[in-house]
């Protein structure tokens, strides 16, 4: 799976955990945290999408993402 | 307790969810019509596996033990003022807090109360069941994916989190338990807040106990729950105090109450609901589920007295009356044991089931909006009452006018709730 796909399904979690979003423009440099994603919001974010791929990686490899791009990152280079 | 003051505490606001509404227009108006939504319980997670979420007509066809009847709520509506993400993480329990919490918030005009000086008591314990088994079931195998939020949500005190963050309440908040006399409990603990002056206002929620089909059958098992006799007669399975009742059925509710003192409660244009006059608890010193007549006539005696009232004045009584084998029996005998037979009677859970957590809320509002309308609703499937000398509510509604009303609530492990109410006049 690509880095690009990896960041269209943890942009569909952030539209799910934050409704809010829906028509938001998504960009890899967004920030979680600066689109209102409260400490659980983003933890549930992570773990939707790890679960939609399948991916068991511990969480705190994700802490160090400052971005909605970071973290796909991180991701793509565990699959 | 003679040397105690003339009670001042009143209940200024009131919200509700039931089967039979939401609000308490809704539930008033359908509670003296006696309608009701006695089914085959639907909600997912709510029969034994493969039928749970299973269509009635699929269920009918199992050659499995009776399925669990019960009255669920059709529908919730949450106001668009909460946020989305803070529903998203919340159980159902939670949900259903929130939204009746904010009918009572309206009704008492809450935002005109410092937040600091509102607290919150949310009545119940082990409430969210259904909520974590789906959870359970959903991840088994796969536990590593489970949602973070579960490691905060299981907890029921995230009901306290969940309400004092969506009303910015900053007084306190805590969860009680008592079985089923945990939503009168709830109201008690609040009372002893206001007139500790620990708070000006607080909050009692009575919270919806989420059963999984787990409880279902470990209360059907106890003897606790019906219904083997009425399986294929919904409608006829829940008739507290009738001969042929076979145990309690369950019913989903959440009733919130609005407790101060009544010089506080003049911010309001309008009488406050009532007077909580008196109130008691007293144990039974016995962990089993069984009644005694001893512990439930110490609490209502213990009532009465904090009341200043004599059973003479009581003119009204809205029993705990679960449907069950002995303490349908129990709470006759320890009534008529304080000099109450003559008070009129109906049953609330004939119309909407046993809330468990929130019954004892629940049937106070029932308690509060019959008084001001002036009338009782009716009693469902009283058809042979076990003990016909009693003035009972039967089939119809009637005109009644109270001054005061006692209201039961009984838990499992012994425990005895009474609460007096005074009409405001």
């Amino acid at each position: 799976m690509s880095k690009e796909q990896i960041l269209e399904v943890i942009v569909r979690h952030v539209r799910e955990a934050i409704p809010r979003l829906a028509d938001h423009p998504f960009q890899p440099s967004d920030s979680l945290k600066a689109l209102g994603a409260n400490s659980v919001d983003r933890a549930d974010i992570i773990m939707m999408t790890l679960e939609s791929l399948s991916l068991n990686i511990p969480l705190i490899e994700m802490a160090k993402a400052e971005n909605i791009g970071d973290l796909a990152s991180v991701i793509h280079a565990r699959t | 307790m003679r040397g105690l003051d003339r009670s001042d505490i009143v209940i200024s606001g009131v919200g509700v969810t039931s089967s039979i509404g939401q609000g308490k227009a809704a539930f008033i108006s359908a509670l003296l019509e006696g309608r009701h939504r006695f089914d085959v319980m639907r909600r997912p997670g709510r029969q034994r596996p493969p039928h749970s979420g299973s269509s009635l007509e699929d269920i009918a066809k199992s050659e499995h033990a009776p399925c669990f009847l019960g009255a669920e709520i059709l529908e919730l509506s949450v106001p668009e003022s909460i946020p989305a993400t803070m529903l998203r993480t919340a159980s159902f329990s939670g949900q259903v807090a929130i939204a009746t919490l904010h009918q009572a918030w309206e009704d008492a005009g809450l935002d005109k109360v410092a937040p600091e000086r509102i607290g919150l008591v949310v009545g119940g314990s082990n409430f969210q069941q259904r909520e974590l088994i789906q959870g359970h079931d959903a991840y088994r195998g796969r536990e590593q994916f489970l949602r973070p939020t579960y490691g905060m949500s299981f907890m029921d005190s995230d009901l306290c989190g969940l309400c004092t963050e969506a009303f910015g309440i900053r007084g306190f908040a805590y969860t009680v338990g008592g079985a089923s006399a945990s939503g009168q409990l709830a109201v008690i603990e609040a009372i002893h807040s206001v007139e500790s002056g620990r708070v000006d206002v607080c909050i009692a929620i009575g919270a919806l106990m989420d059963l999984s089909y787990w409880e279902c059958q470990g209360l059907r098992s106890l003897g606790a729950m019906g219904s083997d006799r009425y399986a294929n007669e919904p409608a006829l399975a829940c008739r507290p105090f009738d001969r042929d009742r076979d145990g309690f059925i369950f019913g989903e509710s959440c009733g919130v109450v609005v407790i101060e003192k009544q010089q506080s409660a003049r911010r309001l244009e309008r009488s406050p609901y009532a007077l909580l006059s008196g109130w008691a608890i007293a144990m039974d010193a016995n962990r089993n589920p069984n009644p005694c007549v001893e512990g439930e006539v110490a609490a209502i005696k213990a009532a009465l007295e904090r009341g200043k009232l004599s059973p003479s004045d009581i003119d009204y009584i809205n029993p705990h009356g679960t449907g069950s084998a002995i303490g349908d029996v129990t709470e006759l005998q320890s009534i008529r044991q304080c000099g109450l037979g003559h008070a009129q009677l109906n049953v609330t859970k004939s119309i909407i089931g046993h809330g468990l957590s929130a019954a004892g809320t629940v049937e106070m509002i029932a308690v509060l909006l019959q008084m001001k309308e002036g009338k009782l609703h009716p009693t469902r499937n009283l058809e042979n009452p076990i003990e016909p000398s009693f003035n009972w509510t039967g089939s119809h509604a009637i005109f009644h006018t109270m001054e005061n009303a006692l209201n039961l609530s009984m838990g499992f492990g012994g425990i005895n709730t009474a609460v007096c109410l005074q009409r405001c006049s």
